[in-house]
Order: structure tokens, then sequence, then C-alpha cells
């Protein structure tokens, strides 16, 4: 069995990689994947995976898969990002800008508003959110939030 | 936003500008990818908050 800083560095390293997969390919890798490249087992990602969940950063499905590397969704959602060629995806507009304020490149977010559905693309250039028209609402506390985070 | 929240029997949450919502996205995710990144206690978090002005008890996670 791993001491506790070896099953650490497992699960930092396990975080990397998957950031790293989903950065190059916009893709969560899956489980089977993930151990296979990381030299591990499906068992000991799916442990690892299910630390990692415990601060909500990552999130799974009921079948063990990514669901959301925060921020970015696995699956896709209303808030896509492009960003370097590729296509990403957030579960909610304040993820959706976290994932240029994470890679640091520009992106545009081809989303919609939420009140009137007109189509509501922002921009980030240079490391900046160009003005546009619109406001954030979010319906649930904060201290609710991981209550139930879909509804979220 | 009054109109949006009878119109789906939402009660009126966090409202923020979008130049708030970057500036929260930057604080909260811009060290991500750092080997060294850990996750916010609700101490750190709650001042992320206060530092792009969102200090109301929506945002309180005591």
């Amino acid at each position: 069995m791993a001491s506790v800083p070896e099953q650490a560095d497992f699960d930092n390293s396990l975080r990397l990689y998957t950031y790293r997969r989903m950065v190059e390919t916009g893709r969560a890798p899956a489980v089977a994947t993930a151990a296979k490249e990381m030299g591990s087992n499906e068992a000991a990602v799916r442990a690892a995976y299910a630390r990692l969940s415990e601060s909500h950063a990552f999130m799974l499905t009921e079948s063990g898969e990514l669901w959301r590397l925060a921020p970015f969704s696995a699956v896709p959602t209303a808030f896509p990002v492009e960003s370097s060629g590729r296509t990403y995806y957030a579960n909610c507009i304040w993820d959706a800008l976290g994932i240029p304020a994470m890679l640091g490149q520009d992106a545009t977010i081809p989303t919609s508003c939420a009140c009137c559905n007109l189509e509501m693309s922002l921009q980030v250039e240079a490391g900046s959110l160009l003005p546009h028209e619109g406001l954030i609402h979010v319906g649930v506390s904060a201290r609710r939030w991981y209550e139930d985070v879909v509804f979220t | 936003m009054d109109r949006w929240c009878r119109q789906w029997n939402r009660e009126r949450g966090g409202i923020f500008s979008l130049q708030q919502g970057w500036d929260l996205a930057r604080l909260w995710y811009a060290d991500r990818l750092s080997p060294k990144w850990r996750p916010f206690n609700a101490q750190e978090a709650q001042a992320i908050f206060a530092q792009v002005g969102l200090t109301s008890d929506f945002w309180s996670l005591g």
C-alpha cells in the first residue's frame, strides 16, 4: 500500500497529467487511458480521482469517469470556449472565463444570454476581457453550491 | 434580472459584472496548472470573493 506522501505525489501527478491531456486534446482522458499512460492501473486511478474530487476541483460521473475538472467540463455544455484552435467546454460562465485565465491565452466564449437567448460572444485578449454588456447571475448562495452542482 | 427571476420562478441570487467575473476567474484559476496548486480553504476563498467586491451574505461560506 502506498504511503500518504506517495499517494499525494501520485494524485498531483495524475491531476497535472489530466489537465495536460485536456489542454492538448480538448478531451478529458478516460480512466483506462489515464491508467495506461500513467503506468498505473484503473483501480489506483479511480481512487485518486475520488480523492481529487473531495475538493470539488474534479467531479466524477456515476461510472467513475471525469465529468468536470474545473474549470473544464468533460462533456459539451452551453459554455464553449474557443482558444488556440481548440474548443473546450465549461459548466458556467465563471468557469468559461476561468479557461483563458488558466491557460493565459486569448479566447472567444460564444455563449448566449440566459435571459433572452441572444448571442453573447465574449472575447479575452492579451489578458483582458473586452468590454461587453451583460451581468452574471449566480442563483445559489455560496455555502450551498456543492449540494447540487448541476443545478448550481 | 428581476423579470427573468419572475419568469423562471427563481429567487434573485448574486449578481456581478462581467469584469468582476473575469477578475474572479483569474484569481480562482490562474495557478491551476501549477504543480504546487492546492484547493483554497474557506477563508482563502472568502478573501478572493472580497477582493472582487463580493461581500454580501450571499457569498458567505461560513
